[in-house]
């Protein structure tokens, strides 16, 4: 019991869990500031891994690696708005869910094995290790209070304070650019497009600014993940996309600090389930394969509850509801 | 209406062709051997010609087994505006259910730990596996959607309820089924080969079956009331209900209808494909959307022409790359035809930005 009260609350600050923060306050500019119904979430974090892996297994430096991920989330951004913004809120949802799954077959395929690694992908071992020595904790396991983790390496206390550093830095830059003129400007396309439009605003561009800098944002929640575990393709399919809708929802939307509460309270609540089944409902009923999936399932019953009963979230406000449409 | 093409899309539509055509090259020169040595049991070294044609055939047959899944999913869209994301896990449930009724093998209903067999041959175990699924759209209606409707949830509200839905019920089969893949019957089907081509005859029985059902529902849905009732609400939601229709009662048979209609192509893709998995149907909901959007969003004859087109290019696809990219070909020709046609083949072209 103590043990499993340890795990839930390492849940609660893990390098998985931020990577997730990221990946939300990149979802929160598209569906909470502009009203972008993106469904390929996981597609920005998949070419932000993938780019950075592969960048750092030719030898790449650190900072090249990390612009070339950032790099390809922005031209997948343009390559993605380009037709879509301008089609009504489904047709975005079903192009990016499906752009999404298609870097993830390309990934996955065995034509590009050479490149990508097949299904398997780039283990850590061929990249990690150049974030990793730069790493100003000792090389072993560390215990800090009652949590133990490796100072250095995958999912590390300098991974910890790496990835937490960036959530502050990016959910202060949501928080200033919410608040700023362009900020304004992406609410009000949110609520009424046409007003926007007739104040002589390229609602397009802005929307394509948004989607960018949102994606842009899923890449390094991508390089956080890989360098947690690895860059493997199906890590990051629709589900994820849906897990990460679910988070930013349970937050809030448009808020600040929605992403981060969204993300820690679905991480915690899923080691939570899955810990209390293992202990508590009996083998026979409840076999160890199925806890997973059971979790999952909670999940997904989860989000109808909160859709259809808080829509805003624990944080939101009612009155900047992002459902349009 | 080719004359109303906007030069920006034909910009558009010849730098997108441009980069596929890239990327096959591309494919073709840094991959392994795209094409696959498993399509072609025929011959010793087919020519390119005679496995184009063999795809065709078995494109054919995917196309005409995916149109009955995307049918259903495009009324859905048309008379209640909501896109359901749930709707391949209903596809696979209507395998997972034949399978639980006809495997001779113990199976168990998730938490009830009492292992029953049923063994029923397979049809009837596929009959009890439609109805059963066509119930879990009446209470999917009656219970989640119409309350939704009542309450007047945005339809994005409403879809992402469903991506919920989605996510709950894609788990709960894991959980039900597990990890592995299944086969809803153990026969080995004969084949039947003409010249260099071949077709098995479990494909065959698979595609009359489907074609009776889509014909069905195209008769139902040009000839009887209820079907005229259908596509007036698709058309014009308001005008129908202000003309006397039950909006309600049409919605909850469509809902009935879709889930019917998907539980009988997920069989008949289990059997086509000679398996099954919890995730098989989730996997085909990305092709059945392109399918539906191909088609003209809401147009359920749209969805049968798109199907047809998704099926094709997706068997196709495997002659010239590797068949582990044939659904991101698919997805492709999606992308490709909103830029020139946002409407879709047989979509009327309203304004849809």
């Amino acid at each position: 019991m103590g043990n499993l009260l340890t795990d839930v609350a390492m849940q609660a600050f893990a390098p998985a869990t931020a990577a997730f923060v990221l990946a939300a306050i990149g979802l929160n500019y598209h569906f909470g500031l502009t009203g972008l119904l993106n469904m390929g979430q996981a597609g920005f974090m998949l070419l932000g891994m993938y780019g950075f892996a592969i960048s750092i297994r030719e030898g790449l430096p650190l900072w090249l690696a990390v612009l070339v991920a950032m790099g390809a989330a922005i031209l997948f951004g343009l390559l993605l708005g380009w037709p879509t913004l301008r089609l009504r809120g489904d047709y975005l949802a079903i192009v990016t869910i499906a752009a999404a799954e298609i870097l993830r077959y390309g990934m996955r395929s065995q034509t590009f094995v050479n490149i990508t690694g097949g299904a398997v992908g780039v283990p850590g071992n061929q990249f990690k290790w150049v974030f990793e020595n730069l790493s100003p904790f000792p090389a072993e396991r560390v215990t800090i209070w009652i949590f133990t983790m490796h100072g250095s390496k995958s999912t590390s206390w300098w991974l910890v304070v790496v990835a937490w550093t960036l959530v502050a830095l990016l959910s202060l830059m949501f928080w200033r650019l919410s608040k700023s003129p362009w900020g304004r400007v992406l609410k009000g396309i949110r609520e009424d497009e046409d007003a926007v439009r007739s104040l002589g605003k390229n609602v397009y561009w802005y929307k394509m600014q948004a989607l960018i800098i949102g994606g842009v944002i899923g890449a390094l929640a991508g390089i956080v993940w890989a360098l947690g575990s690895a860059a493997q393709s199906d890590a990051m399919g629709r589900m994820t996309t849906f897990w990460i809708w679910t988070m930013l929802l349970l937050g809030g939307a448009a808020t600040v600090f929605g992403p981060i509460l969204g993300s820690v309270l679905f991480w915690v609540g899923l080691a939570l389930i899955k810990g209390l089944a293992r202990l508590y409902i009996p083998q026979d009923v409840l076999p160890t394969t199925a806890i997973e999936p059971f979790s999952l399932v909670l999940v997904g019953v989860g989000l109808i509850l909160l859709v259809v009963f808080r829509p805003q979230g624990i944080l939101g406000n009612k009155k900047e509801l992002a459902f349009h449409a | 209406m080719f004359s109303r093409l906007d030069k920006r899309f034909v910009r558009a539509a010849i730098l997108l062709l441009v980069l596929c055509a890239g990327f096959v090259v591309a494919s073709l020169v840094l991959g392994a051997p795209a094409v696959a040595a498993e399509v072609a049991p025929v011959a010793s070294s087919p020519s390119t010609g005679t496995l184009v044609v063999q795809q065709v055939i078995n494109g054919l047959a995917f196309g005409v087994l995916l149109a009955l899944a995307s049918v259903g999913l495009s009324l859905i869209y048309g008379t209640t505006g909501v896109s359901n994301f749930a709707h391949g896990e209903q596809v696979a449930l209507g395998a997972v259910l034949c399978y639980f009724f006809a495997t001779t093998e113990p199976v168990s209903i998730p938490l009830i730990p009492v292992s029953m067999s049923f063994g029923w041959p397979l049809p009837i175990a596929a009959a009890a596996a439609i109805a059963l699924a066509g119930g879990t759209g009446w209470l999917q209606d009656k219970f989640l959607w119409n309350p939704l409707r009542k309450r007047r949830v945005a339809v994005l509200q409403q879809m992402i309820v469903s991506i919920g839905l989605s996510l709950a019920l894609l788990n709960m089969l894991q959980w039900w089924i597990g990890g592995e893949r299944l086969r809803v019957t153990n026969t080995i089907g004969t084949r039947y080969t003409f010249g260099d081509f071949y077709i098995d005859r479990q494909t065959i029985i698979s595609v009359i079956i489907a074609a009776i059902a889509l014909v069905s529902v195209s008769l139902f849905l040009l000839k009887t009331r209820r079907g005229r009732a259908t596509r007036a609400i698709s058309d014009n939601p308001a005008l129908a209900s202000a003309s006397g229709i039950r909006v309600d009662g049409i919605i909850r048979l469509v809902w009935v209808m879709a889930m019917a209609l998907a539980a009988l192509g997920g069989i008949l893709l289990a059997l086509y494909e000679n398996g099954f998995s919890y995730d098989s149907g989730g996997r085909l909901l990305l092709l059945m959307f392109a399918a539906v959007t191909l088609g003209g969003l809401g147009q359920a004859f749209g969805a049968l022409v798109g199907s047809i087109v998704i099926g094709l290019v997706t068997e196709v696809s495997t002659v010239f790359i590797n068949p582990d990219m044939k659904y991101a070909a698919a997805l492709a020709i999606l992308i490709l035809v909103l830029l020139v046609r946002p409407q879709g083949i047989l979509g009327k072209s309203e304004r849809v930005g």
